[in-house]
């Protein structure tokens, strides 16, 4: 009766210094998984004399890219060919954050020979 | 046949334009421009391009036209905007002289001839016509006004503004080969 209590204890204790230890390592990947992830950065992408600047942009999932716009004129920024997002239009020196999910093409709608690039990697 | 003898119109005025802007300007080794004048010149081309936009967005139908029309009416209000901004700070007061009262005689035509068009034919007599206008103010800002402008922060602006006009004509190509 007491041996089986006494086993019974033992297991108990075993099994909670695996759940430790599992726990212990688990978390630990995590930690160096998160070191491994950078964080978020935001990018910057002037518009200027007609042009994105640079037209083509490599970020990471979650970074920002923020639009300004130093041109003469009005500009937009649209997502290319489905338009599923715009920062509507933009007057001069005003800007616009877009928070990238994944890798997109656009253009200007209100100056539809402007293009540029986002590209996840 | 009708859109060729538009064209070829369009091409010949284009070289009378550039011919009557160019030659005075090149006949002479002294600025033929003043500042004001040069002012004055770049304000009428842009509010010229408004005119033609305002003829558009009324008669029209075309997605491509409007948009592009509402395009060319904010980017060169925009333009003015700025011109008129810089003319205050140099205490320059834009002045009429024989290149803008020209312009604006043949804008005039220009309009007329625009406003006369059945609908079926405006979308691409306005888009020609907007393509061998900013052909000929590309030209002109170039050739003409950058070389006789002293100032060198009207240059610099008439510098800035060359990218803008072409775009437009980027753009204004794409909307013609679609019409
Ligand atoms: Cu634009």
């Amino acid at each position: 009766m007491r041996e089986r209590a006494l086993r019974i204890v033992r297991t108990g204790i075993v099994l909670f210094l695996g759940l430790i230890f599992y726990v212990g390592c688990s978390s630990s990947t995590e930690n160096k998984k998160e070191e491994r992830k950078p964080a978020p950065k935001v990018h910057t992408v002037e518009i200027k004399q007609m042009k994105f600047v640079p037209a083509e942009l490599h970020v990471n999932k979650g970074d920002t890219v923020l639009f300004i716009n130093n041109d003469l004129v009005a500009h937009d920024v649209t997502e290319e060919p489905n338009g599923s997002w715009t920062s509507s239009a933009l007057q001069a020196s005003e800007s616009w954050a877009l928070q990238v999910t994944q890798s997109a093409d656009y253009y200007c709608s209100l100056h539809i020979v402007m293009k540029g690039k986002i590209i996840v990697d | 046949m009708n859109a060729v003898k538009t064209l070829t119109k369009s091409g010949v005025m284009l070289v009378a334009l550039l011919t009557m802007l160019l030659l005075p300007a090149l006949a002479q080794e002294n600025p033929k421009l003043s500042d004001p004048e040069v002012a004055h010149v770049a304000v009428v081309a842009n509010q010229i391009d408004i005119g033609y936009a305002e003829i558009a967005l009324k008669k029209s139908k075309n997605q491509d036209i409007l948009k592009f029309a509402e395009t060319m009416t904010n980017d060169h209000t925009a333009v003015i905007g700025q011109a008129s901004d810089l003319a205050k700070k140099l205490g320059v007061t834009p002045m009429e002289n024989a290149v803008s009262k020209q312009l604006l005689a043949d804008a005039e035509k220009t309009k007329k001839e625009l406003r006369s068009k059945s609908r079926k034919d405006f979308d691409k007599a306005y888009i020609d016509n907007e393509v061998a206008y900013h052909k000929a103010v590309i030209a002109a800002v170039k050739n003409l006004l950058i070389p006789e402008t002293e100032n060198a922060e009207l240059k610099a602006l008439l510098e800035k503004v060359l990218p803008a006009l072409e775009t437009h004509l980027e753009h204004a190509e794409m909307v013609q080969k679609k019409i």
